[in-house]
């Protein structure tokens, strides 16, 4: 349960960083820790104590009951892939709003309009 | 600001070398996705890698001469059809959309898996490829700053 709890602790500090921050960058930061707490509690639903991963290694005799739940972690494999396009995305946006305004502080970034 | 091309000559020295090493352990991860942790997902990432350690250490100008950027861009948007070509053949040799159609090999083999390897070969394109694109098109940007208009 305590490991949960943690996941969502490191839910609150991307929430935290989106929330109070003004820079554009860290605000990036921040929805990837958000991101990063989601999949790693993801991947703790699968996990047993005591278990090893789900691959068959040569000479080495395992029974599947010894082994983590794989398929969240084959969620969480597309779940990063996805991430991955959001925050390119979001990198591009903010190189865009940079050469527009000449800044990444957004209270600075005002002018909506063309 | 001055645009230098690349970064110091220590630099450009061990990138000469370790590109390489870098591709060739992509190419062993996208090979034995099946038998050990990794597969064509971290294998394709590593590929990026290696041409994002080029571009870094030698500039965005010298990359555009070493690589064909266009024929990485083609190879990105084939693979999603070659990734649907496998499994349409195998629903006419198999039976069902990306079903098993290249005979077993024996077990801890590295031709063992049926289509599984075709399939992580693909991927490792697709994802090599892409990302490298996402980031060199990211680089092309200037972040020069000037006066506001």
């Amino acid at each position: 349960m305590t490991v949960y709890l943690l996941c969502f602790t490191l839910l609150l500090v991307g929430i935290y960083g989106i929330i109070t921050k003004r820079d554009l960058v860290r605000i990036i930061i921040s929805s990837g820790i958000m991101g990063y707490a989601v999949n790693l509690l993801i991947v703790l639903f699968g996990y047993k104590n005591g278990s090893i991963y789900a691959i068959f290694i040569k000479d080495t005799p395992v029974s599947p009951q010894m082994m983590v739940d794989p398929l969240p972690q084959a969620l969480v494999l597309t779940s990063i892939v996805i991430e991955l396009g959001t925050t390119a995305m979001l990198v591009a946006l903010a190189v865009r709003l940079f050469e527009k305004y000449q800044t990444f502080d957004i209270t600075k970034i005002r002018r909506l309009s063309g | 600001m001055n645009q230098q091309a690349g970064m110091t000559l220590i630099v450009k020295t061990v990138t000469r070398i370790s590109v390489w090493l870098i591709l060739l352990y992509g190419i062993y991860i996208i090979l034995h996705g099946h038998l050990s942790p990794g597969g064509g997902f971290a294998g394709g990432v590593i590929i990026a890698l290696a041409f994002l350690n080029v571009m870094l250490a030698f500039g965005r100008d010298f990359i555009k001469n070493w690589l064909n950027i266009e024929m990485l861009h083609d190879i990105d948007s084939s693979s999603a059809t070659m990734f649907l070509a496998v499994g349409i053949l195998g629903m006419a040799f198999g039976g069902s959309f990306l079903a098993n159609f290249i005979p077993h090999g024996t077990l801890f083999n590295l031709v063992s898996s049926g289509t599984i390897q075709v399939l992580n070969i693909v991927i490792g394109l697709k994802v090599g490829m892409g990302l490298f694109i996402v980031v060199w098109a990211l680089a092309l940007f200037h972040l020069d700053r000037k006066e506001l208009k």
